[in-house]
């Protein structure tokens, strides 16, 4: 059994965040690329409620913190992670929502043993497209994609760490160097000190995914799978009305037709479509999700995660009243 | 699946509190449950009404001991057991990852380097066993789950410590037919090898889809895993050589699992690697779902009360309609087991309860296909056990006032009237048992063992009458087996006038049994004696095989039909005195298959249908008439001097059975579809013929020789009670009661 990670420094004292006990860090591996906030997996008192809880880094504003944690409680679609709990004002600052077994994809990489195979990567892409687009319809720039706020669950992606640039400095400061930000993927615009905006995630996730299939946000032309090269270039470019539109990018990853990818060769990486693949965009994105997204390693190390937190027990919960 | 505990599921067990249903099944239910520290388990739990007999509550003590010795590698980690306890319990880890059987279906045949990884993590697992002394002794694709670092062994339910004699009794075959060692399904030990002969057949299982036996009925598949050479085909060649082997007849002539385990490997590599993508999906969809289950339990039903004792269920009066009553039989039957971490729940051994024993609605599993719940114009209908893959019954016996019906490894006695079950009895296979009308007899096995010895000192075998009341069976009548005649492997033909007839392996066993020649022999149950033995020729791969379809008495006369190896069947005709052979014959054209129907017959001639209608003299089996050349009937039915029989297109029909000339036949044209393979049912003011293509028991007029009336039916086998003054209709799972006019 894994022994729980207590005290594990900052605010964790004692082994509990807010009402939860912590079980363990969820972010052992994360090669060495910085994430906004630091996040752990906790259980309620009876036992019943497994959670995935996130604190803001030490020294972090934890006002700041806090009003984009509340905000993500709107956020929509399947591979969102809004929010369910958000502690109170003037407490310690924490959001929690339920657990499912995930893996950051830098410790997915790590699993894999190297880059994800293209197939993968477009399958995350356009399920990370199509989160973005419904935040974007919502009036919602994420803000704070980048390798480490992605969570690779069985069934898709989680997209977490939202607000995690609004959250480091206030528009008109320089975010350059900030703790927890990935320089590769904060978007230019963004660094020196510009609102987000959607266009910016669209930056962000050409990194990210820049990232999946390479090791690294800021790649090499030549890295990138040939038939991605240059949509993700287009993602990456300085000036944001260069940058593919969601649709577009979108298209690229999940061709619309069984046609091969534009500017690539005929290429077995691509998806299979569902039959419902050529209209509706979130029908391509689950379509995409289907068996075999992602490699058998990833999905033996979700099982084991999921294995190892059930046999997982709480610390006793000390001796004073909770409440 | 997790699904919501039910309103009478306990709260907690030991220091667990239960949170959902796994599964259920005849022996007990598999829970979700977790502990004061949210630690999530599966419980796996025995009946408590089960748990009062010692036997039962000693199997599951064992099956928590294998479960251990197994450990968390190659098994489900054992974390905690009371086998004390009123409902004893075990707490296991809970696997995540399908069962074989459900991977196959996922994904289809799995690739060679799947076979080849599970193959070599199984041999580590058995081998793991073996060192411990314990012998799995039902390995199969539903016991072993697929997860992302390699298959767990689960379901100890009949493993057991070799020589471990505490469990030996009379009672069903256990393991499954279709990877049951042919020394497990001639009832002797199994022994290691025998768990190598199963492993082989699963990765058959795993690289085809199907064992290498096929599948059937278990009496057909006992007979080819004991006698047929497996089918490999779409076996990868590079592995068809090495499972040959592991399935060869002989134990001593199988691998050990350290050979297989070398021949198996191909490299190393993770595991998860080699597992097709449709697996892996369903590992991960596993991994996520049991984090979505949130406790809750579902409330009493409002129309039913929490338990019924079956014996307060009211008796219907005359023909009156009810709905269907799932008898306590319902215990019987498979596992509900979708959720991972489920076992398959044996069912072989679990005793139904006793009239006295709470009603209890059953949850047919994935083995067993959900009884139609058409409305039936029955009298009343249950739901007999058993899995899909097993036989239908075979026609019921009607001793005296009751029914006594042969599901594959336990016998139903039935009220007529009412459908109530009055017991029910575990039997070796339905070949083990017969009736001669009054009474029913029984072949039952008793194995002793010396202490620490893996193989059996004696098996012997022994005739006992049924006691009609208790379902027990009584004293020794007759010892078939002795250190003379042998006789380990049996089959009980039938018994008429005090006597009994087998068909029996001579000579001790020393090698494959295969190998030892058979007889038949008459038993005096008076005595015990042995009127005589005659040999059978004697059988060899090449030569023809022993295989009675059908056996009834006749004054002097024992009828039997044989199968041979090249698929025909023989009429041989034996001298009951003597047990010389009067004649032999072929049955030409008929299929084994449709042969295993009951023998119509008078003193004076054998009928036979399925084909063209005819008689067969009795003293030399010449023919003494037919129906008329291009006729085609269905199985037939002697009664007042008439044989009755469906005639293809036309409906049923009555021939003088002395003269071969037309007596009766019904007008109307609605016969034209009845079913030839059903028995039709001759009443003292209807006749009766099923059709199914529309599901229906019609009845005819016997004066108006036109259709009287139809009673919506299902079934393969419809026979009078003529003192209870039914009709029973048996399928499979399936039993139920029309008025008999």
């Amino acid at each position: 059994m894994q022994a729980p990670v207590a005290g594990a420094g900052g605010e964790v004292r004692g082994g509990r965040i807010g009402p939860y006990a912590v079980l363990r860090r969820l972010d052992d591996e994360t090669r060495g690329l910085p994430v906004p906030e630091r996040r752990f997996i906790g259980r309620s008192a009876d036992g019943d409620r497994t959670v995935l809880v996130g604190v803001p880094l030490p020294g972090a504003d934890p006002a700041r913190f806090l009003a984009e944690a509340e905000a993500s409680r709107y956020l929509l679609g399947p591979w969102s992670a809004p929010a369910a709990e958000v502690a109170a004002p003037g407490g310690a600052p924490w959001h929690a929502r339920p657990y499912v077994p995930v893996i950051p994809l830098p410790g997915a990489l790590a699993v894999h043993g190297g880059p994800l195979p293209e197939r993968t990567v477009r399958a995350l892409g356009a399920a990370l497209v199509e989160t973005l687009v419904i935040g974007h319809g919502q009036g919602l720039a994420h803000a704070g994609v980048s390798p480490g706020a992605v969570l690779l669950a069985a069934d898709g992606p989680r997209l977490t760490c939202f607000g995690a640039v609004r959250a480091a400095a206030p528009d008109g400061a320089a975010r350059s160097g900030l703790p927890g930000l990935e320089s590769g993927s904060l978007p230019p615009e963004q660094a020196d000190g510009g609102s987000p905006q959607p266009m910016g995630d669209v930056y962000a996730l050409g990194a990210t995914l820049a990232y999946a299939a390479t090791g690294h946000t800021v790649p090499e032309r030549e890295e990138l799978p040939a038939a991605l090269r240059s949509v993700l270039t287009a993602c990456l470019a300085r000036d944001p009305a260069a940058r593919p539109r969601p649709a577009e990018l979108l298209d690229a990853l999940v061709p619309r037709t069984a046609e091969p990818a534009p500017g690539g060769p005929a290429d077995q990486g691509r998806p299979a479509l569902g039959p419902d693949a050529h209209g509706d965009p979130a029908g391509r994105a689950a379509a995409a999700l289907g068996p075999g997204w992602l490699p058998g390693r990833i999905i033996a190390a979700l099982a084991r995660q999921s294995a190892e937190l059930l046999a997982t027990n709480a610390p006793v919960p000390p001796a004073a009243p909770q409440d | 699946m997790p699904s919501p505990l039910t309103h009478d599921d306990p709260a907690a067990l030991g220091p667990y509190r239960l949170i959902a249903r796994l599964g259920s099944g005849g022996m007990g239910t598999v829970y979700l449950g977790r502990s004061p520290g949210g630690r999530t388990l599966a419980l796996k739990t025995m009946h408590a009404r089960i748990a009062t007999q010692t036997e039962f509550r000693t199997r599951f003590r064992l099956e928590s001991d294998a479960a251990r010795v197994i450990g968390g590698r190659h098994g489900a980690q054992v974390v905690d057991a009371d086998p004390l306890a009123e409902t004893p319990w075990m707490a296991t880890e809970y696997v995540i990852g399908p069962p074989l059987d459900e991977a196959v279906a996922l994904a289809g045949p799995l690739p060679e380097t799947t076979v080849r990884a599970l193959g070599a993590a199984l041999c580590g697992a058995l081998g793991q066993l073996h060192r411990s002394d314990v012998v799995h002794r039902d390995l199969k694709p539903s016991n072993i789950m697929v997860t992302a670092y390699g298959p767990k062994v689960i379901d100890f339910g009949i493993a057991r410590a070799l020589g471990d004699d505490r469990l030996t009794h009379t009672g069903a075959a256990v393991g499954t037919p279709a990877f049951m060692s042919p020394e497990q399904a001639t009832g002797q030990e199994h022994t290691p090898a025998g768990d190598v002969f199963a492993l082989a057949g699963v990765l058959v299982f795993a690289a085809t889809g199907r064992g290498p036996f096929g599948d059937g009925r278990p009496a057909d598949l006992l007979y080819r895993v004991r006698y047929a050479e497996p089918d490999l085909t779409g076996v990868p060649a590079a592995l068809a050589g090495v499972l040959a082997r592991c399935l060869a007849k002989d134990p001593a002539d199988r691998p050990d699992t350290e050979w297989l385990a070398t021949q198996l490997q191909d490299g190393t590599g993770d595991f998860a690697d080699r597992l097709p993508d449709p697996v892996l999906a369903e590992i991960g969809r596993r991994a996520n779902e049991v984090w979505q289950v949130v406790p809750q339990r579902l409330p009493a039903p409002p129309d039913q009360p929490a338990t019924v004792p079956s014996a307060e269920v009211p008796a219907p009066s005359g023909p009156s309609r009810r709905g269907l009553l799932m008898a306590g039989a319902g215990s019987v039957l498979g596992v509900a087991g979708a959720g991972a971490g489920v076992w398959a729940w044996l069912s072989g051994g679990g005793p139904a309860p006793g009239p006295t024993g709470p009603y209890e609605k059953p949850k047919p599993g994935p083995s067993v296909s959900a009884l139609k719940k058409k409305k039936l114009d029955s009298l009343w209908q249950i739901q007999t056990g058993g899995t899909e893959d097993e036989e239908s019954p075979a026609a019921p016996f009607m001793p005296g006032d009751a029914a006594v019906l042969l599901a594959p490894t336990q016998l139903y006695r039935i009220d007529p009237a009412s459908g109530a079950v009055t017991w029910t009895a575990d039997i070796d296979g339905t070949w083990q048992v017969a009736s001669d009308g009054r009474n029913v007899y029984q072949n039952v096995r008793v194995a002793h063992y010396e202490h620490g010895s893996a193989f059996p000192s004696t098996v012997s075998r022994y005739l006992s009458r049924v006691d009609l009341t208790t379902g027990k069976a009584g004293k020794h009548l007759a010892e078939v087996t002795d250190p003379q005649f042998g006789g380990i492997d049996s089959q009980l033909l039938a018994v008429a006038g005090g006597t009994a007839y087998l068909a029996i392996s001579l000579g001790k066993v020393k090698e494959y049994l295969r190998q030892n020649p058979w007889a038949v022999t008459a038993v005096d149950l008076a005595t015990g004696s042995r009127r005589w033995t005659e040999r059978l020729a004697f059988r060899s791969q090449k030569s023809d095989r022993n295989h009675f379809l059908a056996a009834t008495v006749v004054g002097d006369r024992l009828l039997l039909l044989q199968e041979r190896n090249d698929g025909t069947v023989r009429i041989v005709v034996r001298d009951t005195r003597t047990g010389k052979v009067d004649w032999d014959r072929p049955w030409d054209g008929i299929e084994p298959a449709a042969a295993r129907q009951p023998l119509t017959a008078d003193g004076g001639h054998l009928y036979l249908g399925s084909g063209r209608l005819r008689a067969l003299r009795l003293s030399d089996g010449r023919q003494t008439w037919a129906a008329p050349a291009g006729t085609v009937h269905g199985v037939p039915l002697l009664k007042d001097g008439v044989v009755y029989a469906v005639q293809q297109g036309r409906g049923l029909v009555g021939t003088d059975a002395r003269s071969g000339k037309p007596r009766w036949a019904e007008k109307g044209g609605d016969g034209a579809r009845a079913s030839l393979t059903s028995r039709p049912v001759i009443g003292s003011r209807c006749a009766y013929t099923y059709h199914a293509d529309e599901g229906a028991l019609r009845a005819i007029d016997r004066a108006t020789r036109t259709t009287a009336r139809l009673y919506k039916a299902n079934g393969d086998r419809f026979t009078a009670q003529e003192r209870g003054k039914v009709i029973l209709a048996s399928g499979k799972h399936f039993l139920a009661a029309f008025p008999l006019q």
